[in-house]
């Protein structure tokens, strides 16, 4: 609304009438109320991020422990594995085997037993002479418990030492 | 003082100092207080280029008794000044120029007076023209100083008879001549359909014979040769008589207009519009 026209000497902005003041004053209270608002609507924000930041570590947290189990159950697993491959190898049996095959001029000095995937045998063994250590590996490689034999360095002069190594896959006798 | 503001309005003229306060609420102003005393004569001529406070300190005493009727602590005030005061013309200022501007730059020729001494401010009409007007500051001055010493807060000024077009403006459905009568000038405005079409500021000559030289003047500004279809409307100081002496003249517009002699009849009516 244009003002009335003033022909003052020294014009001056008028002064603001009572519904003038009335509205600046309603417009400040709405901007005070806005104001507020907008403080705790921030606030409100911060929280829920906050919550989220939480819920996002909860979340990880939890990701991670089930990894932890997933990897536990694949270590079960390997254990019962190696528990099967026991079971179906008994110690026991693997030496009768491993006896079964040795004829009398051969000694056997040491067997190990490697339980894994497979069953893994390192037999150190003494034969009185070379056609002794020759029939008994003949005997070792016919062995159907025995599979992958073979030999280490021998000596030929008298006594055959050496170290023979096979895989023992059962069901021999 | 009412729900939306109010405002003090003095008005000088020759013969009296008026005080009237407006208040505004949410159906419009209204008029609060009123107050109305008489000059002695000679002490107030309004002039728009001599000092029109011949006598200042009874013009004072006079402002003085119009304050005390009216409660007007608090209130801004606004000054009006006389008819006779100032130059004034109907303009159409181009699309575009600022108005105040346009006013100075087609009133600044013609004043009687330096044009770095005038203040110059217009009022729109509508359709493009606005009434413009330019009072010379020391004449301005007088009557601010007078004010301010009998403890009004002046706020603005203003002009008698811009104030009295804006309660023209809005009743004047035909073609009507408005004369609005002060003591010593009257301003003579033309309406067409409602819009202001001509303007006439001029010196009143109040010997005899001054209702036939009105209606020649009325006559001439509508530019209709003997008035018969238009209507004449005379308000003012001395308008009971002249519209005696005219026959079938009227007296105005509503409100403030039905005062037969009032001399602020006019801008109280503008105020109140």
């Amino acid at each position: 609304m244009r003002a009335q026209p003033d022909f003052s000497t020294s014009p001056r902005p008028q002064r603001p009438a009572g519904w003038e003041v009335a509205a600046a004053t309603l417009a400040a209270l709405l901007l005070a109320i806005a104001a507020h608002g907008a403080w705790r609507a921030r606030a409100e924000a911060g929280e829920v991020k906050a919550r989220l930041a939480e819920v996002r570590r909860e979340i990880d947290s939890a990701q991670s422990r089930l990894r932890g189990l997933g990897a536990r159950t694949a270590a079960t697993e390997e254990m019962f594995a190696l528990a099967a491959v026991a079971s179906e190898a008994p110690p026991g049996q693997v030496v009768a085997d491993v006896a079964a095959a040795l004829p009398g001029d051969v000694r056997l000095e040491r067997l190990s037993i490697a339980y894994g995937r497979t069953v893994s045998l390192e037999v150190d063994v003494v034969a009185r002479g070379p056609e002794a250590w020759d029939g008994f590996l003949e005997r070792l490689e016919r062995e159907p418990s025995l599979q992958e034999v073979t030999s280490g360095p021998e000596t030929r002069e008298g006594e055959v030492r050496t170290t023979v190594r096979a895989r023992y896959v059962g069901g021999g006798r | 003082m009412g729900l939306l503001g109010a405002r003090l309005y003095v008005a000088f003229d020759a013969s009296a100092v008026t005080g009237a306060i407006v208040q505004r609420g949410l159906q419009g102003r209204s008029l609060r207080a009123f107050a109305h005393a008489a000059l002695p004569a000679g002490a107030l001529d309004p002039s728009g280029t001599t000092p029109n406070l011949v006598r200042p300190e009874e013009v004072r005493d006079s402002l003085r008794r119009v304050l005390a009727e009216v409660d007007h602590a608090g209130v801004a005030g606004t000054l009006v000044l006389p008819h006779g005061v100032a130059r004034i013309a109907l303009l159409e200022p181009p699309v575009g120029v600022d108005e105040r501007d346009f006013v100075r730059f087609r009133l600044a020729p013609s004043l009687p007076w330096p044009s770095g001494e005038a203040i110059f401010d217009s009022l729109p009409t509508g359709k493009g023209r606005v009434v413009g007007a330019a009072v010379r500051r020391t004449v301005v001055a007088e009557y601010e100083q007078a004010a301010a010493m009998a403890g009004v807060a002046v706020e603005g000024v203003n002009l008698d008879p811009l104030l009295a077009l804006v309660g023209l403006r809005r009743d004047v459905p035909e073609a009507r001549a408005h004369v609005m009568l002060g003591d010593v000038a009257f301003c003579l405005a033309a309406f067409r359909e409602g819009a202001l079409v001509a303007l006439r500021h001029r010196r009143r000559d109040r010997s005899e014979g001054e209702s036939g030289r009105l209606l020649a003047e009325a006559e001439r500004t509508m530019g209709d040769g003997p008035l018969g279809r238009v209507r004449l409307a005379v308000s003012g100081p001395g308008a009971a008589a002249l519209r005696r002496e005219l026959g079938e003249v009227e007296r105005g517009s509503d409100g403030a207009w039905e005062w037969p002699e009032a001399a602020e009849a006019s801008w109280l009516s503008g105020v109140l519009a």
